[in-house]
C-alpha cells in the first residue's frame, strides 16, 4: 500500500497544484494541500494513515480525497471547477467537477471526526455545497441564500462540522442547482462507524458510485443544461458502458455496494447471479428486520442505497440499471421501426442519393453492433462492449461484478474473462425439432368483442421469419 | 413637275445639257457597291466576336450556310458554336440584312439626277378660216436637285452608315441573346436531372413509408406524409421538365433550326465558374470607344445638323425649276420660239419658318438623345459590370460555401444515421436538401454567365439588362433607329 506523500507526488496521475488563477498564494498556504486526479481510473482504497482507522471505499472510476490532521480536525480542500472528464475511451465530456473529476473525490471520515472543508470556486459563477443526508449545524448545509451566502467566483469558503452519523452521503451544489448537476458537480460521502455497528457489517470490498445523466448531442462536448427527461447518457460516476470498470472481487467476499441517485429519475438496479439486501439508505442503516432479498433494488431520485451481497457465485456477472434504454447511449428517439420492413429495390434508390447508405433496423436493432460504421466525433455506438462471445450490446449503466477464486484479498485488478468449467455454458442444440402444438380458438372469451372484425377489415401481419442474412 | 412656262429664252438646251453634266461629275459617280455594305458586319462580326456571317443571296450561299449548319450541330454544341450557328441561320438577322439594301439605294438614288421634265401644250382655234395654233414646249429640270445634292447625298451615306451600325447591332443582340438561352437551356436540362434525384427520394421514402405501413410499422399519417412528399417531388419535376422544353425551344429559335436539326446536342453542364473574375478599370471609356449604338447616334446627331443647314439655305426656295422651251404662237408657219423656262415659287405664304423649327427641333431633339445614351451607355456598363462581379460572388459562394457544407451537413448525417441517431427518412430529407442547394449553384452559375454576357453586350451596345420595367422616353427607342 502506497503511504499518502506516495499517493500523492508519487502516482503520475494525481497532481498538486497551486496555479489557481483566481485564488492567492498566501491564502492558499494556510488550506490543506490542493490535490487533483487526472485519470479517469478505479484508484486504490485510500488507506487512512491518521485519525480513526477505518476500511476504505473503492469509488468506481473515482477516488478518495487526501486530507490534513489539523488540531485533530480533518481538514480537506476541494476546488469547484471546469473539468474535461472522460466518459468512455474516444469520448470526453466538458463538464464542472472538482479537483479534476466530476465527479469530485470521495470524501471518507470516521464517525465522531470534526471535519473543515475549504471549497474553493474556480467556476465563471457562484455556487455552494450541500452536505446531502448530514446532520449538522444549520448555517452548515450550504443552500446559498437560505443557510450562507454564495461562494464567488476565486473565493473560498469553510465549512465545519461534526460527522455525527455513519452512513452514505453525498455532497452537491445548492447553488444554481440545476445547471451545475446538470453539469456534473457531486460527489460521494462516506462516514464509516467508529466502532462495531450492529446494523453495519464489516465487509471485504465496499464500492461506491452515483448515478448521473447528461444531454450531450452526439458530437459535441458540452451537456445540454435545460433537458430535463430526456437525456441520451445514462451513467455511472459520469461513465458510460464501455467505460465503467468492472467490480472486482474474491469469492466469498462480502461485498457492498453504496449507490446514488442524482439523476432525474429512478434506476432499478439489477444484479445478475446473487441476491442482495438492502442495508442502508441516506438516512442510515436498515433494520435487519426490513431487509428482504432482492436481485433488483429501485433508487429513486435524490436517495442513496446500500446493497449488500456474498459473492459465491464465481463468473462474469452483469450489472446494470434495468430500464433498457438506460443500457444504451446516445440515440435517436424518433427513428421509425424497421423491422420487418422489406428494403428490396428501395436501398438501391436510396444508395444513388446517399451512397454510403446502409439498410439497418430490417431485423432489429442488433444490426448496430455487427457493422462497424463510422459515427460523429466524440461519439461511442449506442450500444457495443466486445465480451468473449461477441458483442454485449450495451451502453450506458452496465458494467459486470466479476467473482474469482484466484482474486487476492484487496486484489482490485481486473481477472480478465471467466474461464467457464466443462460443461457450463449455453450451446446449440442440433437434433431436429418437433412443431409444438399450438391453440387454434385465438385465446380467451371472458369479454368477448361486440363487433368482430369483418373478414375484409382483417389488418394482415406479416411477419418475416429470421432466415440468416438477406440481401442487402 | 409641270410649271407653267412664263420666261422663254433662246440658247436653253445647251446650257441645260452643260450644266447636267458638270453636275453629274461634281458629285462623283455613286453606285452600288459589290458587297452592298456587308463588309462592316461581317468585319466587326470577325473582330469582336470571331464569327463568321453570310449574307445569303444564293443557293449556293445558302448550300454552304446549311452544311456549316450541319457541321456545328454533329458535336456537342459550345457556346461559340451556338452563336455562329445563330449568325448564319437565324432568318430575322438574314432579314435585317434587307435594310442594307435598301439604305444602300436610297443613298444610290440620293446621288444621282432628276430626270428632267418634258411639258408640252398645244391649242389651236379656226377664226374666220385661219388656223391660229399656241404650241409651248419646255424641257425643264429641276434646278434644286442640283444644289441639294452634296448635301443629300452625305445624308444619305451616313443614313447608310447608320444602317450597317443597326444592323451590326443587331448580330450582336442575337449573339447575346442566343448565349443567354445556351445558358439557360442548359442550367434546365440538369435541374431537370436534379429534379428527378429530388423525385427519386421522395420516391424512395414514400415506397419505403408503403411498407412500413403495410407491415404495422407505422400509422396512415405518417405514410401520406411522406406520399405528399413525393407528390410535390413529382409536381416539381414536372415543371423543371416544362422550363427545360422552352429553354431549348428559344435557343432552337434563336439558332433558326427546324425539323431533325431540333435534336441538337447540347453538354451536360454548363462551364465552370472562371478562377477569377476579369478585372475591368477603363469600362466606361471601353464602352465610349466601342458601343455601336453610340456610332449609330452620333452619326444621326451629323445628319440632321446637315440637314438644318439645307433647311436654313433652302427655307425660301420651294421649287427652281429650269429648262429649254420653244413657243409657237399664231400660224403654223410662223416658227417656234426658243429660249428658257425658270419657274420660281416665291414664298409668299410660306416663308420656311416652320421647316427651320422642325429641323432645328428635330437636330436639339437628336443632341440630348445623343448625350442621353452616352450617359447611359455609361451606366449600363457599369451596372453590366456590378452584376457580373455579384453573380459571379453569388455562384463562388454557393459553389465554395453553401454546396460543401450542405455537404457536409450530409456527411454528418451519414454518421448519425450510422449511430442510429437518426432515421432513413430525416437521411433522405436530407439529400433533398442537399440537391436543393445544388441546384442553387446551377442556377447562380446560370446567371454568371448570362451576366458575362450582358457585360460583353454592355460594351457593344445596349444590354438586356434583366431588370425590373422602368418607363422610358420615347426619343431613347428613337435613338436605337
Ligand atoms: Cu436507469
Amino acid at each position: 500500500m502506497k503511504s499518502r506523500r506516495d499517493f500523492l507526488f508519487g502516482a503520475g496521475a494525481v497532481t498538486a497544484a497551486f496555479s489557481a488563477a483566481s485564488v492567492s498564494k498566501v491564502a492558499l498556504a494556510a488550506l490543506p494541500e490542493l490535490v487533483s486526479q487526472t485519470s479517469p481510473d478505479t484508484q486504490a482504497p485510500l488507506m487512512p494513515q491518521n485519525g480513526r482507522p477505518y476500511n476504505p471505499v473503492v469509488t468506481l472510476n473515482g477516488w478518495t480525497l487526501p486530507w490534513r490532521m489539523n488540531g485533530g480536525v480533518k481538514e480537506f480542500h476541494l476546488v469547484a471547477e471546469p473539468v474535461v472528464r472522460e466518459m468512455a475511451p474516444g469520448f470526453k465530456a466538458h463538464l464542472w467537477g472538482y479537483n479534476g473529476q466530476s465527479p469530485g473525490p470521495t470524501i471518507e471520515v470516521v464517525e465522531g471526526d470534526r471535519v473543515r472543508i475549504f471549497v474553493t470556486n474556480r467556476l465563471p459563477e457562484h455556487t455552494s455545497i450541500h452536505w446531502h443526508g448530514q446532520r449538522l449545524p444549520n448555517g452548515m448545509d450550504g443552500v446559498g441564500g437560505l443557510n450562507q451566502p454564495t461562494i464567488h467566483p476565486g473565493k473560498t469558503f469553510v465549512y465545519e462540522f461534526v460527522a455525527r452519523r455513519p452512513g452514505t452521503f453525498m455532497y452537491h451544489p445548492h447553488a444554481d442547482e440545476m445547471t451545475q448537476m446538470a453539469m456534473g458537480m457531486m460527489g460521494f460521502w462516506v462516514t464509516h462507524p467508529k466502532d462495531r455497528h450492529p446494523l453495519i457489517d464489516e465487509v471485504d470490498r465496499d464500492f461506491v458510485f452515483l448515478l448521473n445523466a447528461y444531454d450531450i448531442d452526439p458530437g459535441s462536448y458540452t451537456p445540454k443544461i435545460m433537458t430535463m427527461l430526456d437525456f441520451n447518457l445514462w451513467s455511472w460516476n459520469s461513465r458510460i458502458f464501455p467505460g465503467i470498470d468492472s467490480l472486482n472481487v474474491r469469492w466469498k467476499d462480502k461485498v457492498r455496494i453504496r449507490i446514488g441517485n442524482l439523476t432525474m429519475t429512478n434506476h432499478p438496479m439489477h444484479l445478475h447471479g446473487h441476491e442482495f439486501q438492502v442495508t442502508g439508505t441516506d438516512g442510515g442503516p436498515t433494520a435487519k428486520s426490513s431487509r428482504w432479498p432482492e436481485v433488483t433494488a429501485d433508487v429513486a431520485v435524490g436517495q442513496m442505497r446500500q446493497i449488500e451481497f456474498l459473492a459465491d457465485e464465481e463468473g462474469d456477472w452483469a450489472f446494470h440499471c434495468h430500464k433498457s434504454h438506460h443500457t444504451m447511449n446516445a440515440m435517436g428517439h424518433d427513428v421509425p421501426t424497421l423491422i420487418g420492413v422489406d428494403h428490396r429495390g428501395v436501398v438501391k434508390k436510396i444508395t444513388e442519393l446517399v451512397p454510403d447508405y446502409m439498410a439497418m433496423g430490417e431485423r432489429g436493432m442488433a444490426d448496430m453492433t455487427e457493422m462497424e460504421m463510422p459515427l460523429p466525433d466524440n461519439t461511442i455506438p449506442m450500444m457495443t462492449g466486445e465480451g468473449p462471445f461477441g458483442s454485449v450490446e450495451m451502453g450506458g449503466m452496465f458494467t459486470v461484478v466479476k467473482v474469482r477464486r484466484e482474486q487476492k484479498r484487496n486484489d482490485y485488478s481486473n481477472p480478465g474473462w471467466f474461464a467457464h468449467p466443462p460443461g457450463t455454458v449455453a450451446y446449440e442444440f442440433d437434433g431436429a425439432l418437433a412443431e409444438p402444438h399450438r391453440r387454434q380458438d385465438g385465446g380467451g372469451h371472458s369479454m368477448p368483442r361486440q363487433h368482430q372484425h369483418q373478414p375484409g377489415q382483417e389488418i394482415e401481419v406479416q411477419v418475416r421469419k429470421p432466415s440468416g442474412h438477406s440481401d442487402h | 413637275m409641270s410649271a407653267e412656262p412664263s420666261l422663254r429664252s433662246l440658247r436653253g438646251g445647251r446650257l441645260l445639257v452643260s450644266v447636267v453634266t458638270a453636275s453629274a461629275m461634281l458629285t462623283g459617280c455613286v453606285s452600288f457597291s459589290p458587297d452592298g455594305g456587308f463588309a462592316a458586319v461581317s468585319s466587326a462580326a470577325r473582330e469582336r466576336v470571331a464569327k463568321d456571317v453570310v449574307w445569303i443571296r444564293s443557293d449556293s450561299e445558302r448550300n454552304t450556310v446549311e452544311q456549316r449548319v450541319a457541321e456545328l450541330l454533329a458535336k456537342p454544341l459550345s457556346v461559340d458554336d451556338a452563336v455562329q450557328i445563330a449568325l448564319l441561320n437565324n432568318r430575322g438577322l438574314q432579314a435585317s440584312y434587307a435594310e442594307l439594301q435598301l439604305s444602300e439605294a436610297a443613298l444610290v438614288q440620293a446621288a444621282r439626277l432628276p430626270n428632267p421634265a418634258f411639258s408640252m401644250l398645244r391649242a389651236s382655234s379656226a377664226e374666220a378660216g385661219v388656223r391660229e395654233f399656241k404650241i409651248e414646249q419646255a424641257l425643264t429640270f429641276n434646278i434644286f436637285s442640283l444644289i441639294t445634292m452634296p448635301q443629300a447625298t452625305e445624308i444619305e451615306r451616313r443614313r447608310f452608315e447608320q444602317t450597317q451600325r443597326a444592323v451590326t447591332l443587331d448580330m450582336f443582340r442575337l449573339a447575346n441573346a442566343t448565349r443567354k438561352a445556351y445558358y439557360t437551356a442548359i442550367a434546365a436540362a440538369e435541374t431537370v436531372r436534379y429534379q428527378q434525384q429530388v423525385r427519386d427520394a421522395a420516391e424512395a421514402a414514400a415506397e419505403l413509408a408503403r411498407r412500413l405501413a403495410a407491415v404495422g410499422n407505422w400509422n396512415k399519417l405518417e405514410q401520406l406524409r411522406e406520399q405528399s412528399f413525393y407528390a410535390e417531388a413529382a409536381l416539381g419535376l414536372a415543371g423543371a421538365e416544362q422550363a427545360n422544353l422552352s429553354a431549348r425551344e428559344q435557343l432552337i429559335r434563336l439558332l433558326g433550326l427546324w425539323g431533325y436539326q431540333t435534336r441538337l446536342n447540347l453538354p451536360e453542364r454548363l462551364p465552370d465558374l472562371p478562377t477569377a473574375p476579369t478585372q475591368q478599370d477603363n469600362i466606361e471609356q471601353l464602352a465610349m470607344a466601342q458601343r455601336l449604338d453610340l456610332q449609330a447616334v452620333r452619326l444621326h446627331t451629323e445628319a440632321l445638323a446637315k440637314n438644318l443647314g439645307l433647311t436654313k439655305t433652302t427655307r425660301f426656295i420651294n421649287v427652281l425649276e429650269f429648262g429649254p422651251a420653244r413657243v409657237l404662237e399664231g400660224a403654223r408657219d410662223s416658227g417656234y420660239k426658243t429660249g428658257y423656262e425658270v419657274s420660281f415659287e416665291l414664298p409668299l405664304f410660306d416663308w420656311g419658318g416652320a421647316k427651320v423649327a422642325t429641323a432645328e427641333a428635330l437636330y436639339m431633339q437628336a443632341l440630348n438623345v445623343a448625350a442621353e445614351t452616352a450617359i447611359n451607355a455609361r451606366s449600363e456598363v457599369r451596372e453590366a459590370y456590378s452584376v457580373y462581379r455579384f453573380q459571379y460572388d453569388i455562384a463562388k459562394h454557393y459553389r465554395d460555401e453553401i454546396v460543401p457544407i450542405s455537404k457536409r451537413i450530409s456527411e454528418e448525417n451519414q454518421l448519425r444515421y450510422n449511430g442510429m441517431l437518426i432515421g432513413v427518412f430525416e437521411l433522405l430529407a436530407d439529400a433533398r436538401s442537399q440537391i436543393t442547394s445544388v441546384n442553387g449553384y446551377i442556377d447562380s452559375l446560370r446567371e454568371f454567365w448570362i451576366a458575362q454576357a450582358d457585360l460583353d453586350m454592355a460594351l457593344i451596345g445596349k444590354p438586356d439588362l434583366n431588370l425590373p420595367d422602368m418607363p422610358r422616353a420615347s426619343a431613347t427607342a428613337a435613338a436605337e433607329h
